[in-house]
């Protein structure tokens, strides 16, 4: 009997092509997109989970501000880890890193770029359950100087040689020489602490750049501090007595915990490790991912629901035959699974066709792997139980029939399943409309962000960097650095050049933050952090900042002074509301005094997402950063590739023995909405994905209602109606359907963007033009969807559609 | 008696109004009769043989068929009865469009759940018995109208059934095929089975044994 059942399900999906088409596309697209989606999600939550990883903490400082704790800094002392577990027995163990963004390292007179080294404590292995493929796992990170390589930069290093026991050099202010006595595996790609390569942390106790902390101290916040905590104990009572502890007896910040599983998508704080996805994206994005699924299988039973009309008389003969109600579900259900499998084949295929495009896209390297097999087995599971779901209804629906009436083609819509027909069209319009408000709203905010000025010109701005293999004293080193600015500026393509710390846009590496500031009445703040770094009289003028008041440090012949510049939120925060009353006034801290010469704007140094922080410029010659501002009118011109060619040339003149690197400063800043924007594009991909899914049910809808009118088509025609009537007939209960739709969708679209834009310091208006636009572009697509088709019918001669009577 | 139907009546209302299909109907049918119903459209000739089919309840009075009161059985009682015992041929035929010649027939079969070696057997036989082993492969679209209700035909008499109900089985075809198609309910009727059409043709009448003639739902 089931062969049977098969054999007739198939025939019928053969020859009601366009019927089965449009079903299985349908479907397909969705079940595609939410494979797609549910990858990504699947991916960023599964970050940092690794055998114990439920045991395993970060420690964060938390910073008073005004009367409540907030987080401060993913950093922490080097002193924390250590006593934090003398303090706690619960705390089993911690690890320590300090985190090296980039760093050259020498081997053989060959030289590699690598990112992402640290400093780690030897507890490292055992805490994130990491094995080392050569090495003593004990002993490894013990000895200074020592350096764990991963496998595959040590493939680079060494080739097949064994790196193990060899030396290579870590160019990293200085030249360090470390000797190998590790190699370990990979680290995976979902963790927000990314590795590649390990150096003991005991080495700082030999590195000149950690003079001040070879004894451990309460005064850098400069150190990632992971704990370890007994399975046994109760984490709300440990975390409790961490923050209400004052370990390092500062009142106005304390230490916090947070589970390491979580940091990726629900911290956010100043200096973490990288960029962190977020929660709220991953929320979004499974959110349209059901979205579209539901709205595929809605269309399902919209689409088989009408279609079943048309089986009316296969229904009575097969009740006349004997069949029983029982029988006649299980049918139509294997054929919605027959339908839906294939409709799920093709989405697998389609989704592994996309895969390296989505990658692309998302900027993640999401594989179909045993490991995402089995992730994805329970996405295929609602999948399967969503599409059995679909296919009961029409089932039902179809097997109750009256048998004598079907055989007379006399089952007519009934008034219910108009109604749930109607409620399916419309719930899928109103998701359509709020994706679309969704999208639009999206769009309109990235390009506000990216419109917004930041109070700082980056236009043609490129920062020099390197690092100098074969050098000398550093005090040399500046000096050869600023002759390389002055002889730059000598380029007809250089309109200006200075040296500075870092730059807006740039990472939290070259920015540091101090708390402990004497305002110039007197008053001591020892709670908010003051951001600050170190530049030239002329980086205000390169920038193109503009002063409120006062102006920029006068220059000395050693390249520094005690003259600060300050920005607008600075004088705000320790209450002066007047720029001009600043200026010439006297501020403390490191210990020393300090004299505001001048006040700039606010310009936004964290991109656009962050709040503007209270900023202090120091005096000083800084070699991190050669910013270069280059002709723009030579850039129209000749482009890039020629002027970058001719910095270069320059640098090795001054530097033969050394890297070169450059970056662009706005690309830098814009980069820093890249996963916003990412999002953005997914949005609106996956919003016109929706829309496809329902134009073809919609288009599939009118075709069927086109042919089940098309006697009445014919009976007003020939009583006088004319095609603008019958269009206007045909038409007009979707636009019914989109009015309401539309209605209601403008509060859900409202709550849920509202909510999106809080994730932003600034932000685009709801504008009224944004709803209407979604609904005025929800009718024109359904517009255009149905009225070829009732065109068509509405044109048709009459005679044709009354023969058949 | 096969069956038995004393003082049926059934109605809609519209308008306000009752309006009779049937009005105290009273018919008993013997095995082995072979009866036709006559009358103008609308007379109800369908409606009561809907109702003798199961297929249609009704308003008023009783039916017993096989000496079992088929108005006081349960949908499923009922379902099984007429699957048993009654076969039904259409105008227009009523094949499955997406079966072949063959699953047609074996389609009231599968509902019978009879096994799969006995199938085979009963559909061969009526494939024979009705000269169509050459189509059997063959969609209903891809036969003549005659081979079509000879099909429905066949498919009416594989479960066996001790009645026939034919609704004006030969409307849709010409004169030399509504010849052969009533020779057919002749022969099946002289082998023992009973037949009840409904027919517009003088000439069908005559194949039977008992007419009875219909008008604005009663019998004249």
């Amino acid at each position: 009997m089931y062969t049977l059942y098969f054999k007739i399900a198939v025939r019928y999906l053969l020859k009601h092509r366009l019927y089965s088409f449009i079903n299985i596309l349908g479907l397909a697209i969705g079940v595609t997109s939410f494979i797609l989606i549910m990858l990504y999600v699947n991916h960023e939550r599964s970050y940092d989970k690794f055998a114990g990883s439920e045991h395993v903490y970060r420690v964060y400082m938390d910073f008073l501000k005004g009367e409540t704790f907030l987080p401060g800094d993913a950093q922490t002392y080097n002193l924390s880890g250590p006593e934090l577990k003398k303090e706690f027995p619960e705390i089993l163990d911690f690890t320590r890193f300090f985190h090296m963004e980039e760093a050259t390292i020498v081997y053989d007179e060959k030289i590699f770029e690598e990112s992402k080294g640290k400093m780690a404590d030897p507890s490292y292995f055992e805490m994130f359950g990491q094995k080392l493929l050569k090495g003593d796992l004990n002993t490894a990170l013990v000895e200074p100087n020592s350096i764990v390589l991963t496998r595959s930069v040590a493939e680079k290093i060494f080739g097949n040689d064994n790196p193990i026991g060899k030396t290579l050099s870590v160019f990293w202010g200085d030249n360090h020489p470390l000797k190998v006595t590790g190699v370990m595996d990979d680290i995976t790609k979902n963790t927000h602490n990314k590795i590649n390569y390990l150096i003991s942390f005991s080495s700082i106790n030999s590195w000149r750049q950690f003079k001040n902390e070879k004894e451990p101290n309460w005064s850098f916040q400069n150190y990632y501090t992971y704990i370890k905590i007994d399975q046994k104990a109760d984490i709300d009572a440990l975390h409790k007595k961490i923050i209400e502890s004052d370990i390092d007896g500062d009142i106005d910040e304390r230490h916090n915990i947070e589970p390491v599983e979580e940091i990726h998508l629900r911290s956010n704080k100043p200096y973490e490790i990288e960029a962190n996805g977020s929660i709220t994206r991953v929320k979004f994005l499974t959110t349209i991912a059901f979205i579209i699924l539901i709205l595929s299988w809605l269309n399902y039973i919209n689409l088989s629901t009408t279609k079943s009309l048309e089986r009316a008389k296969e229904i009575g003969i097969r009740k006349v035959a004997g069949a029983q109600k029982k029988q006649l579900i299980l049918q139509s259900l294997l054929e919605s699974i027959i339908l839906n499998l294939l409709a799920i084949s093709f989405a697998i295929v389609l989704a592994i066709i996309l895969l390296p495009l989505y990658n692309e896209f998302t900027g993640k390297e999401l594989t179909f792997g045993f490991y995402t097999l089995k992730s994805i087995l329970p996405i295929l599971g609602v999948i399967l139980f969503g599409m059995i779901l679909a296919g009961v209804y029409p089932a039902i629906l179809l097997s109750s029939y009256n048998p004598t009436k079907a055989l007379k083609g006399k089952i007519r819509t009934s008034s219910q399943g108009l109604n749930l027909r109607k409620g399916l069209i419309i719930t899928q319009f109103m998701a359509t409309i709020v994706l679309l408000i969704g999208a639009i709203i999206v769009t309109k905010q990235l390009n506000f962000l990216q419109e917004q000025p930041i109070g700082a010109d980056l236009s043609t701005m490129v920062t020099l960097k390197g690092e100098v293999l074969n050098k000398q004293n550093d005090s040399i080193l500046r000096k050869q650095f600023k002759t390389l600015e002055a002889e730059l500026e000598k380029l007809p393509i250089v309109l200006e050049a200075s040296l500075a710390q870092t730059y807006p846009g740039d990472s939290y590496d070259n920015l540091p933050s101090f708390t402990g500031l004497m305002y110039p009445d007197g008053t001591e703040d020892e709670r908010i952090p003051y951001f600050n770094y170190t530049v030239q009289p002329d980086y205000f003028k390169l920038m193109d900042m503009k002063f409120l008041a006062g102006k920029t440090f006068l220059p000395t012949s050693k390249g520094r002074s005690n003259e600060v510049v300050v920005n607008e939120e600075f004088i705000r925060v320790i209450g002066i509301t007047e720029p001009n009353a600043a200026v010439n006034q006297t501020i403390q801290f490191f210990g020393n005094e300090w004299k505001i010469s001048g006040v700039v704007k606010d310009y936004h140094h964290f991109g656009l997402k962050s709040p503007v922080v209270p900023m202090i410029f120091l005096h000083g010659l800084r070699r991190d950063n050669l910013l270069v501002k280059l002709n723009p009118d030579i850039v129209s011109t000749g482009g890039y590739r020629d002027m970058i060619r001719q910095l270069e040339s320059k640098w090795t003149t001054f530097f033969p023995q050394s890297t070169f690197d450059y970056i662009f400063l706005d690309k830098k800043f814009q980069a820093q909405y890249d996963e916003d924007i990412k999002f953005g594009n997914a949005f609106r991909i996956f919003t016109a994905l929706a829309i496809l899914i329902a134009a073809l049910g919609l288009f599939g809808l009118t075709s069927y209602t086109c042919i089940q009118r098309k006697k009445e088509i014919g009976i007003r025609k020939v009583n006088g109606a004319s095609i603008f009537k019958i269009l206007k007939l045909l038409n007009i209960d979707f636009l019914k359907w989109i009015g309401i739709a539309f209605v209601l969708a403008i509060p859900i679209a409202w709550y849920v963007m509202s909510s999106w834009l809080e994730n932003f310091a600034l932000k685009t208006s709801l504008s009224w033009w944004v709803f209407v636009l979604a609904g005025v572009m929800a009718l024109g697509i359904t517009l255009l969807t149905v009225t070829w088709q009732s065109f068509m019918a509405a044109s048709s001669n009459p005679v044709d559609a009354l023969r058949d009577e | 008696m096969l069956l038995q139907l004393n003082n049926i009546s059934k109605w809609v209302h519209s308008g306000g109004q009752k309006v009779f299909l049937l009005k105290d109907i009273n018919f008993w049918v013997h095995e082995g009769d072979f009866i036709s119903i006559m009358g103008p459209s609308g007379s109800g000739k369908s409606t009561l043989l809907n109702i003798i089919g199961m297929l249609d309840g009704f308003d008023e009075g009783e039916y017993s068929f096989l000496e079992e009161s088929v108005h006081r059985l349960k949908e499923k009682h009922r379902a099984n009865l007429y699957k048993q015992y009654i076969g039904f041929v259409f105008q227009s035929y009523h094949l499955l469009d997406e079966l072949t010649v063959k699953e047609n027939l074996e389609m009231p079969l599968l509902y019978k759940k009879i096994g799969g070696s006995e199938r085979k057997a009963l559909v061969a036989d009526m494939l024979d018995r009705f000269n169509i082993v050459g189509k059997k492969d063959l969609f209903p679209s891809q036969l003549s109208g005659g081979q079509q209700q000879l099909v429905g035909i066949a498919r009416a008499l594989i479960a066996s059934p001790k009645l026939i109900l034919a609704d004006e089985p030969t409307g849709n075809l010409n004169s030399k095929q509504g010849e052969e198609i009533m020779e057919i309910f002749k022969q099946l009727n002289n082998e023992g089975v009973t037949i009840i059409q409904v027919t517009h043709s003088e000439k069908n009448t005559a194949y039977g044994s008992r007419i009875i003639n219909l008008l604005d739902g009663s019998i004249v």
